[in-house]
């Protein structure tokens, strides 16, 4: 635990009603789970006595006080899920990760938790691996699922045959092609452009693979920097008057040449995307 | 994006992208709600763009991607406008046939949603019985827009009552509107919205009023919040600015439960663009109206769904509810007036004024005006969220419009009201369903989640199911909600394992009373309902365990046996799934069960296809 | 002021009145465990409640949080409420039947049986003790944890706490195992806690050298090992 990341996170959320919810929630998205010491910390550092604030991180189900396992692994316990099966699956889950619910593995990889409806009931029984839902889910499907969650659930998410590659992307100001064919990611070629951050200046690289996120550049950026991206030719910067839907920070406009409009967020490592095909959207 | 300045900056705007519309280019409608990308509309999306960027269509068929439609049956689903074409449970190859036979104007007949009784393929949506039996007037919204682009929600009518509203009509005209609409609160009790408008607006503008949306929707088995913020969050945007105008609140807040990830990201958005173009902030459109909105999320309590323990909750504190007197409304939260109301109210607001308060209290029945969305899930055919008028009976839901019962099953109970309710049998099913109706015969309306139950559902399990959920979603503050919970749980078990006798049941009834009487919020006053409920219309299912030792649904596993019968043709198929290897037999040959290494978990019943597992 | 009537009698009180104090001072005897003059009011153990409202409208509430309200009918022993409290002492004796205070409740309401399945619980989470260390104590050393069954008090962590003095303060209102502290009326200190001082709030090693209320505690002449 960092003091510092702390007291990041404290001040990011204004003092009055609701912060010290929203503050766990941070921390417990940094860590994965609420350490002693960042509570300790933050009762000095918000003035909230530590006996409400273990309170509150004992009260709700979201919050754990001790390390969560790689993979969260939730099954739901609603209603529907319930009269369709979902006891079975749970207690399936618990004995192939030889875990109980609420309980991580003894590897470190799974936690294994059970959740009072997560809203998708006419799916259901629904569990949910790391944010992505399987439904309708059968006794049979445990170890199918948790093999896939070994391997990388974002890896294979994307089927062959669904791939959707952005061939033909075009700077938004000069209309020349970005494309490289000469360095190709997730193997086709990559959209190319230039960027400047902290008096650094360089290229970078993305690719042109639809739902992936994987990009090279010439130097490191850290994570949630906010890049000026320019084109290599016209050397224009490509920044839209539009901001990301997700983080805010100014979106970054290229054309599609067969019709379309993409737009991707300039923050490092934040995923905001928008492809609209007829036009410019919003 | 522009800043609105004035109202005519926004009237310009909706005749702006109006004029825009192509209404002759056809539109690909591909609903991603959770449940949508849950079973694979993602894929879809993916494959329609490559298909129209590949095939240079871009310019002669658009897409767009919306909320859930409700049939959540048939997801992925694809819906084709203008000409209303409906294709249920579409994969990524059908995708691409579906695009070019768009592009030749033509239908697929093959891929059509077939009528379960001819088989013929219906042409439009609205002919399905699914839609047809519906009066889909909120829902239907959920199609029509994109949820992250506030500019079609507009083109599309939305934020079109708060223009008229702030444009022609006195706060207290508004407050009028919705007080005459008859309006009553979506989440449960049913209390007059316009009532707790009015208390608020009579209370002076220091301190500042708060306006809350209460989407911590937590029933189990319930989820149209979920659909209704994850499809068209700006009409609850929309609700909350005219009751703002209408109350002089100056602040809201949107209280999500974390469980919804989704309807957090398309809030957030939501809240993003309105404030870029001007309709949240300060000097809304030039009339002087101040309002914004925070977004708060739970972290998972069920119990927060109640008023208080919600205030609690958005205060930073534990949710424990507290006494009421003083209400809300008086001392709300950091001791502020604060008027709470649930998601599915917020967004009738709009159509109250698009329609007129006189127009809409002539949906539904006298007292219980508008339409009603429920979640009709559990073992029904046709699961998914239907919005019909109030007063409908339920027979009509369970099986007009959700075709019955799924598979070989027989209905025998809906489950109303969630941990709150109670369960209706089905000879009961003539009960109009009203806030009234549905309280006098022991169950409540609820959030609306509908959960269809048939002859494999036990119903002691079901009691047990719910108090299970309630002793640990309690808060735990008063004794009787805490302890009486978990009494309750244990008698339930003990029946449930054959150990109880007739005096069990008794005390059962009789703690479950007390229960009721001596709570302090709503999760224990109503925490008996599933147990009461069940005893009055399914005693002799109870008495079948006790004194009989038997289960009928075959569900309590200390009362069953799993056996195999001679439907069996030794496939094999349950000794590869059963996990503790209690089963045996030749291959070919009848097999049989160990009952000493049977653990009863059901696994060879799910999977044998020749229907030849007992459970007695 | 405010006119309400209880049991038929027509009073007045203080706005802000609680119906509980209304009906003390009429002298009408509500059983409470949860309540405690100088502490403020939590209705947690659900023995005080009374019946109000009238017909099909009528409900019974805390009275120790009720606030008394214009022209309110209360009934502080009619048979709704009876029966609710008698179950409530059934509760109590079938979770903790060991406390003295819970046992002189039962016999004052003639309960001399309990029909669940028998434990032995030290807490019934009354909160006494929470709201002492903060509103008397000023010292906010304990406090509720987890919900619903999972609820227990105790100190952040389970360790000692910073702010603890250990003044003894959650032991002396604790219903259920004050008895500990009374040496100085001998005939009703039964359960000679004070040789075996484990609070049951805060049962960890590191108040091993807790004081009980009336320091020094050996004045009570048990001798401790």
């Amino acid at each position: 635990m960092n003091a510092n990341e702390i007291r990041d996170i404290v001040e990011k959320h204004p003092s009055d009603r609701g912060g010290l919810i929203a503050i766990l929630e941070d921390i417990q998205a940094k860590y994965s789970y609420l350490p002693e010491d960042a509570l300790r910390l933050l009762a000095e550092e918000t003035g909230t006595s530590l006996v409400d604030i273990y309170g509150v991180a004992t009260f709700y189900s979201l919050f754990s006080l001790t390390p969560r396992g790689k993979h969260l692994c939730s099954v739901c316990m609603g209603t529907a899920c319930h009269v369709r099966g979902a006891p079975v699956i749970a207690d399936e889950f618990s004995r192939q990760l030889q875990t109980d619910p609420g309980e991580t593995s003894s590897d470190g990889e799974f936690t294994l938790d059970t959740v009072n409806c997560l809203g998708a009931c006419a799916i259901g029984p629904v569990v949910v691996m790391d944010g992505h839902y399987f439904s309708n889910v059968d006794s049979g499907q445990v170890k199918r699922i948790i093999k896939k969650t070994r391997a990388g659930l974002d890896d294979a998410q994307i089927k062959k045959h669904m791939r959707h590659y952005l061939y033909d992307v075009n700077c938004s100001r000069c209309n020349h092609s970005l494309m490289d064919p000469d360095h190709p990611i997730d193997g086709a070629p990559s959209i190319r452009l230039t960027m400047s951050s902290e008096r650094q200046h360089g290229w970078i690289r993305l690719s042109a693979l639809y739902g992936s996120f994987t990009v090279e550049s010439e130097f490191g950026i850290r994570t949630s920097t906010v890049l000026d991206v320019f084109c290599p030719h016209c050397h224009g910067e490509l920044k839209s008057p539009t901001t990301c839907p997700l983080c805010a920070a100014p979106m970054v406009t290229l054309f599609i040449r067969s019709g379309g409009v993409l737009q991707i967020c300039s923050r490092r490592g934040c995923k905001g995307h928008m492809l609209d095909l007829e036009g410019a959207g919003i | 994006m522009e800043r609105l300045q004035v109202i005519e900056d926004f009237s310009s705007l909706q005749a702006r992208l109006t004029a825009d519309r192509e209404p002759n280019i056809p539109v690909i409608v591909i609903p991603a709600g959770t449940c949508g990308q849950a079973s694979g509309a993602n894929d879809l999306i993916r494959v329609t763009k490559r298909e129209l960027l590949d095939k240079g269509l871009t310019d002669k068929i658009h897409l767009r991607v919306t909320g859930c439609h409700g049939f959540c049956e048939a997801e992925p689903s694809v819906l084709i406008e203008p000409q209303g074409t409906f294709y249920p449970k579409v994969d990524a190859k059908q995708m691409v046939r579906i695009v070019q036979a768009v592009a030749a104007d033509e239908v697929l007949e093959d891929l059509l949603f077939a009528d379960p009784e001819t088989g013929r393929g219906f042409y439009r949506y609205d002919k399905i019985p699914f839609f047809r039996n519906q009066q889909r007037s909120i829902m239907r919204m959920n199609q029509a827009l994109d949820p992250i682009r506030i500019y079609t929600c507009i083109v599309s009518g939305g934020y079109g009552a708060l223009q008229d509203v702030l444009a022609n009509r006195s706060p207290y005209q508004a407050l009028q509107e919705v007080k005459d609409s008859g309006l009553r609160g979506r989440g449960g009790a049913g209390f007059p919205t316009g009532l707790k408008w009015d208390l608020l607006a009579a209370l002076p503008d220091e301190p500042a009023k708060i306006l809350v949306c209460n989407a911590d929707e937590g029933d189990p088995g319930a989820y149209m919040d979920r659909s209704i913020l994850e499809g068209n969050p700006h009409s609850i945007i929309e609700g909350m600015l005219i009751a703002a105008y209408a109350t002089g609140a100056t602040e809201g807040v949107l209280y999500v439960r974390n469980e919804y990830p989704l309807a957090i990201k398309h809030l957030m958005i939501a809240l993003r663009q309105c404030r870029e173009l001007g309709l949240l902030g300060d000097d809304i459109l030039g009339t002087g109206l101040r309002f914004d909105i925070e977004l708060v999320r739970g972290a998972g309590a069920f119990v927060c769904g109640e008023e208080t323990a919600l205030i609690r909750s958005i205060e930073g504190k534990m949710g424990e509810p507290v006494q009421r007197p003083p209400f809300p409304v008086e001392k709300g939260i950091n001791g502020r007036p604060t008027a709470i109301n649930n998601v599915e109210t917020w967004a009738n607001i709009p159509l109250i004024f698009k329609l007129g308060a006189e127009e809409y209290a002539k949906v539904g029945t006298n007292g219980n005006t508008g339409t009603k969305i429920f979640s009709l899930v559990g073992k029904i055919k046709n699961t998914g969220l239907v919005e019909v008028p109030m007063g409908i009976t339920i027979e009509k839901i369970v099986h007009d419009i959700g075709g019955g019962a799924r598979g070989n099953g027989k209905i025998k109970a809906v489950q109303t009201g969630g941990p709150s309710g109670g369960c209706i049998p089905a000879d009961r099913f003539d009960l109009p369903v009203d806030y009234d109706s549905l309280a006098k015969a022991g169950s409540i309306m609820g959030s609306g989640g509908m959960i269809v139950m048939d002859d494999n559902t036990c119903m002691v399990d079901v009691a047990k199911y719910f108090m299970n959920f309630l002793m640990d979603e309690s808060c735990g503050k008063c004794f009787t909600c805490r302890k009486g919970t978990q009494r309750m749980y244990e008698i339930l078990e003990d029946i449930s394992n054959g150990k109880a006798t007739l005096q069990d049941l008794d005390l059962l009834e009789e703690l479950a009373h007390v229960v009721k009487d001596t709570t302090m919020c709503g999760l224990g006053q109503t925490a008996s309902n599933p147990v009461l409920s069940t005893l009055r219309y399914f005693r002799d299912e109870y008495i079948e365990h006790i004194e009989n030792q038997r289960c009928p649904a075959g569900v309590c596993k200390e009362l069953v046996t799993y056996s195999i019968n001679e439907n069996c043709t030794g496939c094999g198929l349950c000794v590869t799934v059963c996990s503790e290897g209690a089963i045996s037999g030749e291959k070919k040959g009848r097999h049989v069960i160990d009952v000493d290494k049977c653990i009863k978990c059901g696994s060879c019943r799910t999977v044998c296809n020749f229907d030849a597992i007992d459970v007695r | 002021m405010i006119t309400l009537t209880i049991n038929g009698l027509q009073t007045s009180v203080e706005k802000g009145t609680t119906l509980l104090e209304a009906a003390s001072s009429l002298g009408f005897p509500i059983p409470t465990l949860c309540h405690m003059e100088g502490l403020s009011p939590y209705g947690a153990c659900r023995l005080c409640m009374v019946e109000i409202g009238e017909g099909p409208r009528a409900k019974l509430v805390s009275s120790c949080t009720y606030p008394a309200q214009e022209g309110l009918k209360v009934r502080t022993a009619s048979s709704r409420v009876l029966r609710a409290r008698n179950m409530v002492i059934e509760l109590l004796l079938a979770s903790c039947p060991q406390s003295k205070t819970i046992q002189d409740i039962a016999a004052a309401h003639n309960i001399r049986r309990q029909r669940f399945r028998q434990e032995y619980e030290d807490c019934i989470l009354c909160g006494l003790c929470v709201r002492m260390c903060e509103e008397q104590m000023m010292a906010k050393a304990i406090g509720f944890r987890g919900r619903g069954q999972n609820r227990t008090v105790g100190t952040p962590f389970d360790i000692k706490s910073d702010v603890c003095r250990l003044c003894g303060g959650c032991i002396y209102v604790c219903p259920t195992c004050q008895l500990r502290c009374t040496y100085t009326e001998p005939e009703k200190a039964i359960c000679g806690g004070c040789a075996n001082l484990a609070p049951p709030c805060v049962e960890k090693d590191q108040f091993d050298d807790m004081m009980c209320y009336m320091t020094p505690c050996v004045a009570c002449e048990i001798e401790k090992d």
